[in-house]
């Protein structure tokens, strides 16, 4: 009998976990900021910008007191992906051509779900840990948590000023761009920074997406010599 | 196919509709074919599942375009998104081999809806033959959800029966959506429980 040294928390107890909360918190701000988001930019901004915050806070809340769950794992990736991809979904809307936005959230959806079953198969904790990978790139991206921060920063940085500078429908996504960094120098030095971080992150899930395919294929070959 | 298809599925609506039913015939055909073959690969469900997730995704971000509320289309692909994503998280924690064996469920909706799969291929077919009628109805963007609906119920029988059978199936296989983010929540949350049991 395995010696108990604190009691078993119930299934609803973990559900009321301090950064599971802050977790459905989230989800309940994206609703709302994705409802209003074109009757109001601003606020859409503000709350899409909260909610990325707590997106650190949470997991920081989680290890703080001692709360961390699979399911705030999960709650936290899937919250992730869906707010990206709602706000693809407007930035599709709003601009030409939207077939951009759209294969950007496809390829968002395509690497992160690649990456994630690599992940279980590899049996990793988590897809961060990437100790054994061979490209450079993955290496200094994944090595550093500064710097992959950035990145998924930027690319969030990127949509919302996207988002907000478009003043109306079926805008050309060139024409805003240059017309913005002619305008106002910070938009241009905003959108320089972000672009370069976007610019990486990309490359990073494609890299993502062969190196999981590959590991599905490994697994399989692995299995079948061991028979 | 699915690519071209998407690209040209404003200029060109009845070709996009026949490239993505051939896509969904294609999605059965390569099961039936890795086992006919013996070359049922890991790679190869997960590529048949991230095919499927991004094309229903991209035919419901069309859709959020031309209707109005286009929310309600979006909010279709969260939930999408959320269950299958939860769903697969919560099969490989059980250690299953794929997240249509459901021998343990006690939700009757699930076992009748899982245990069944004929009944299963429909629910699925229906929310896919859903989607193409409506962009295929659709005549400029825009448009008003029940305002569309109605009028093509009014005008065309064949129309609205199609949309009556499929819309059956669809409400039935996003009903076992939301159940099953809950059922994969809660092995996600026994999983640690049962860790924490153990040590």
């Amino acid at each position: 009998m395995a010696n108990k040294s604190r009691p078993k928390p119930s299934k609803l107890a973990v559900y009321l976990y301090i950064p599971n909360i802050v977790g459905y918190t989230r989800v309940l701000m994206n609703c709302f900021a994705f409802a209003i988001c074109f009757s109001n930019k601003r606020l859409f901004c503000l709350l899409y910008f909260i909610s990325f915050v707590c997106d650190g806070i949470d997991g920081w809340c989680a290890r703080k007191f001692n709360q961390v769950s699979t399911f705030g794992a999960v709650l936290d990736m899937v919250t992730d992906r869906i707010s990206t991809a709602c706000l693809l979904v407007m930035l599709s809307q709003v601009y030409r051509p939207g077939l951009v936005f759209v294969s950007l959230l496809a390829l968002d959806i395509a690497s992160h779900w690649l990456q994630m079953y690599s992940t279980f198969l590899l049996g990793k904790s988590s897809h961060k840990d990437v100790k054994d990978s061979s490209n450079w790139l993955f290496k200094a991206y994944y090595g550093n948590r500064m710097f992959m921060a950035y990145c998924c920063a930027a690319c969030e940085v990127l949509y919302i000023i996207l988002f907000l500078i478009a003043k109306k429908e079926n805008e050309n996504l060139m024409d805003v761009s240059i017309e913005s960094i002619k305008e106002c120098s910070l938009i241009s030095f905003l959108l320089g920074l972000s672009l370069f971080g976007w610019a990486i992150k990309q490359t990073v899930n494609v890299i993502q997406m062969k190196t999981a395919a590959d590991v599905c294929v490994l697994y399989d070959i692995d299995k079948k010599e061991k028979h």
